[in-house]
């Protein structure tokens, strides 16, 4: 039985088509990916359903089907009654989506009410559904507000709200991008476990392929308002045939098997504004097997397999994508001699706060006795969930915090305290690539200007030209066009932004980067890209790199060496390949198995929450 | 809760003491360097110097000055506010006549300003975009332009001269006798005593100081209600209640306008504290017999022990209004009451 059914959906602004001839079906008990990097048009369709487009946007033509209602066209009123009822949502970030003024059992009490569950039965109701959701106490729970529990409990709790009614439909958008990777792994097998006992159709919104492939039973590929490819999850992953597909798949480090270089696709996907200079294949300037014939016309969706479609040129079907052999990774080569850092039984206590009533809270021991050795075109990552200490690790070795107790020395002079002295030490040596490369840049000044930013300082004796012709340098090392040296932060892409964070901590030639998660709010295209930069920066110029990171499969891509945090403490630390391939300490047991593998047959989610 | 918001008031209250201390000790002082005797000026012509010493002396004016404030404050421990040197009365029998007058007021002001600054706001929210807000945004920017007492002077001529529906004169119309104070408020002593036409006259006098008082919030708080909204309305728990079909004025009532009322809160506890200083000329101007009157006529006439007394409870009041804001706020922000 069709659930929900797209039939030449098209969402424009201003007459451009951000989602472009939309068809496909999702039946009762299945599960639908919408599979895409941003600005693909994956959200939008979310937003047709729940009809909450931004300004300006319009469903052009083509109609959206729920149970035999046109989402498009019907009442405004009706529309709002199947909202919450027939079809639930389950959002992104799960603790900015419930009412910090309000308890968990308030707000539920309200979604109740709102089905038309009498008083008398709800308490009951609510914690036979939170219980379901293996939420221990759901009797505590219910008086508590959503800033006192976990961002996990917090998604469990809307995944029970969004079950109450017993939906036709759930649109989940990507509901476990905000939560650590083993929260993320129990979120999705509570999800599936209750889609399957209900039969309900999920719609599953994400940027992850390969945890698609573990989640859905189909997958439709976007790219850039376009469904690219499309099929049962299995064939299209084991099987993909467009050269974007393929391109993600390849951006992607797997976390086992051989390492070699991430094939990266050039730039990155057109936005709004450039779609109406690509009348053809919207894909077809970054394809590496486009012809003339791709940028003229858009080609059809073409059934390649049973079930299984492909919108790609049938010259380039029949050739098949050629796999280029890949690329060997550059193997590190470290010089002897006195490491860059040293952290030596470097720990930091935050003494807790005073209250409003002046009581003081217990303090927390953010960092606990970690020993680090860095030496020059070494990288080392440092992994951990949220709340491991691993950043507070990045702002003790940059002295952006002072340290409680320990050492830290850099090229053999102590600088475990702040000092001038030490400052010196550091400034030549040490920067900083940050996580949001959006905040990290003053968005009142051009590229040219941030990037040589160290060059102001008041010993510098660079000239105007001096400056312009190292912004240039800069730009031409990270990848970056020399047009951008007039340019403002505004008017760049996100992957471009964090080559400026790069290209400006590179002005002062350090010799060590500390990056804290420098890539996790980038695309997998843009990362590989990135993570390729800094494979490059240390074959030209040897430099060395902490890389804090959540992310294992990145991790073990660029580094040779790898700490292992939990609670402010190292649990395992040694060779990258022998952590990540043989952990021995269940934490980092743990951290593995929560990653969905590359092979959509090994079955995954495997830990019972 | 109830446990935290004790201990709040407990902490507030042991704060109180020494901010007490010192307002009361730099009113003191700066009394004392004026150059000027009220004691002098209150005896007749004729009087000589003997005369002069021993009234001074009477009112242990002829003491060191810390002397003077030691004695002062042990007095006002033990609830002995002193004599008025100007009324030749007791300085506790005045400020308890004039302090229920101004209280009613400021009662009524703050009740008049907050609810209007509510609709307000919420009008200005429902209506943006829309030429609504724009006539509103003009409306609260020449409210807000115009300092209050004028916006008295304009009630007045409006609504007491042009157009003669209010008093303005006073607590209660000529005919009545105000009744023998019970609480000394009367709305409440009116109620009490079942005197319809003392309740109404009473009420009715108050309107008119009691909007201009309002005038000096209520735009304020309609700016900062409206503003809040609309930064609550993007939240996400705003869309995720959308999205569970909720009606969109409950999303109003119950989700915005709980998380947008805290800026307000805080605005309207700063706010109230001004409006004690706006009481004193919206009183001259109304006649109205509150505490504002009191101290003018006190300055006038160098009236030590009253302006002592009047500043120290104008002190208690700023204070005692900032902790019930507090509760207010703890009551309505759980993140407060659970800091994590």
């Amino acid at each position: 039985m069709e659930v929900l059914e797209a039939r030449n959906l098209s969402v424009s602004l201003v007459g451009v088509d951000v989602l472009r001839h939309i068809s496909f079906t999702l039946r009762r008990g299945r599960v639908l990916g919408l599979v895409g990097e941003s600005g693909a048009g994956k959200s939008m369709l979310g937003r047709v359903i729940a009809r909450d487009l931004p300004t300006a946007f319009k469903v052009r033509s083509g109609a959206l089907t729920f149970q035999g209602h046109d989402l498009v066209t019907i009442a405004g009123e009706k529309h709002r009654e199947l909202l919450g009822d027939s079809i639930a949502f389950i959002p992104q970030e799960p603790l900015t989506a419930l009412n910090p003024v309000l308890t968990i059992g308030q707000q539920f009490d309200e979604h109740l009410g709102r089905l038309g569950v009498p008083q008398a039965d709800r308490r009951t109701r609510m914690i036979t559904a939170l219980g379901n959701v293996l939420l221990h106490d759901p009797v505590t729970l219910l008086d508590r507000y959503s800033f006192q529990i976990s961002g996990g409990m917090c998604q469990r709790v809307l995944i029970a709200m969004a079950f109450a009614s017993e939906p036709a439909l759930i649109v989940a958008d990507e509901p476990t991008t905000a939560l650590d990777v083993s929260t993320q792994a129990h979120i999705v097998q509570i999800m599936r476990k209750m889609q399957r006992d209900h039969g309900t159709a999920l719609l599953f919104i994400t940027h992850d392929l390969r945890l698609a492939a573990h989640v859905c039973d189909d997958i439709l590929v976007l790219y850039a308002g376009d469904i690219v490819e499309r099929g049962p999850a299995r064939t299209l992953t084991a099987m993909a045939r467009h050269p974007y597909t393929l391109a993600l798949q390849a951006a992607n480090p797997p976390l086992d098997g051989p390492a070699h270089r991430l094939a990266t696709l050039p730039e990155q996907m057109p936005g709004i504004g450039a779609f109406t200079t690509l009348p053809g294949c919207r894909f077809a300037p970054r394809c590496p097997v486009a012809d003339e014939e791709c940028g003229r016309a858009v080609p059809p969706l073409r059934e390649i397999a049973p079930h299984h479609f492909v919108r790609c040129s049938g010259a380039c079907l029949t050739q098949g994508a050629k796999a280029s052999a890949p690329e060997p990774l550059p193997v590190a080569t470290t010089t002897p001699g006195v490491p860059v850092l040293v952290l030596k039984d470097v720990a930091k206590h935050y003494p807790g706060e005073r209250d409003w009533l002046g009581r003081r809270r217990p303090g927390t021991d953010a960092v606990k006795a970690i020993n680090l050795t860095v030496r020059a075109g070494e990288f080392v990552g440092i992994v951990g969930e949220s709340g491991s200490g691993k950043s507070t690790v990045a702002k003790l070795i940059m002295g952006l915090e002072p340290i409680t107790a320990g050492r830290i020395a850099i090229d053999g002079n102590d600088v475990s305290v702040n000092d001038s002295a030490a400052r010196q030490v550091r400034l030549g040596t040490l920067q900083m690539v940050f996580q949001d490369p959006q905040s990290a840049l003053n968005p009142r000044r051009p590229v040219g200007r941030l990037i040589t930013q160290s060059l102001e300082a008041a010993r510098s004796t660079a000239s105007e030209a001096d400056r312009v012709m190292r912004a240039r340098a800069l730009l031409a090392e990270t990848g970056l066009s020399a047009d951008l040296l007039q340019r403002f932060p505004s008017q760049l892409s996100g992957g471009q932004k964090q080559r400026v964070n790069i290209a400006r901590a590179l002005c002062v030639t350090p010799r060590l980067l500390v990056a804290d998660e420098i890539v996790s709010g980038l695309d997998v295209s843009v990362q590989a890209q990135i993570l390729n930069l800094l494979l490059d920066l240390r074959r030209d110029r040897g430099i060395g790199l902490v890389f804090i990171s959540h992310d294992l499969s990145v991790v073990r891509y660029l580094c040779s060496r790898v700490l292992v945090m939990q609670h402010g403490a190292v649990v395992e630390q040694g060779d990258a390949e022998a952590v990540l391939g043989r952990p021995q300490h269940p934490y980092t047991q743990s951290l593995i198995a929560a990653v969905p593998p590359e092979d959509p047959d090994r079955p995954w989610p495997c830990n019972s929450p | 809760m109830s446990r935290i918001a004790l201990l709040l008031l407990f902490r507030r209250t042991l704060l109180a003491v020494p901010i007490l201390l010192c307002v009361s000790a730099l009113v003191f002082l700066v009394l004392r360097l004026l150059p000027a005797d009220p004691v002098a000026m209150s005896l007749p012509p004729g009087a000589t110097a003997d005369d002069l010493a021993r009234l001074r002396q009477s009112f242990g004016l002829d003491r060191a000055i810390p002397v003077q404030y030691v004695l002062w404050l042990g007095k006002i421990i033990t609830g002995d506010f002193g004599t008025s040197i100007f009324f030749r009365r007791d300085v506790g029998e005045l400020i308890a006549r004039a302090l229920p007058a101004t209280l009613e007021l400021i009662a009524a002001g703050l009740l008049l300003g907050i609810a209007a600054g509510i609709i307000g706001g919420l009008a200005m929210f429902a209506w943006r975009g829309r030429t609504g807000e724009q006539v509103l945004d003009l409306a609260t920017s020449g409210l807000m332009a115009i300092p209050e007492f004028l916006w008295a002077i304009v009630l007045i001529l409006l609504f007491g001269v042009m157009w003669p529906v209010m008093p303005f004169i006073g607590r209660l119309g000529s005919g009545l006798v105000q009744p023998a104070p019970l609480t000394g408020f009367l709305l409440i002593d009116s109620v009490i005593i079942g005197r319809l036409d003392v309740f109404v006259s009473a009420l009715r006098h108050l309107m008119l100081p009691a909007m201009a008082l309002a005038i000096g919030i209520a735009p304020l708080i309609m700016r900062v209600l409206r503003s809040s909204l609309l930064d609550v309305i993007q939240e996400d728990y705003i869309t995720q209640a959308r999205l569970r079909g909720i009606a969109e004025h409950t999303i109003l009532v119950r989700h915005a306008l709980r998380n947008a009322a805290l800026p307000t809160i805080s605005l309207i506890g700063v706010q109230a504290g001004f409006m004690f200083g706006g009481t004193v000329l919206v009183e001259m101007i109304f006649a109205y017999p509150g505490l504002g009157n009191l101290m003018v006529d006190a300055v006038r006439n160098h009236d030590l022990p009253v302006i002592q007394a009047v500043a120290l409870i104008y002190c208690v009041l700023v204070l005692g209004i900032n902790a019930a804001v507090d509760v207010i706020y703890l009551a309505v922000n759980p993140k407060l009451r659970f800091a994590t």
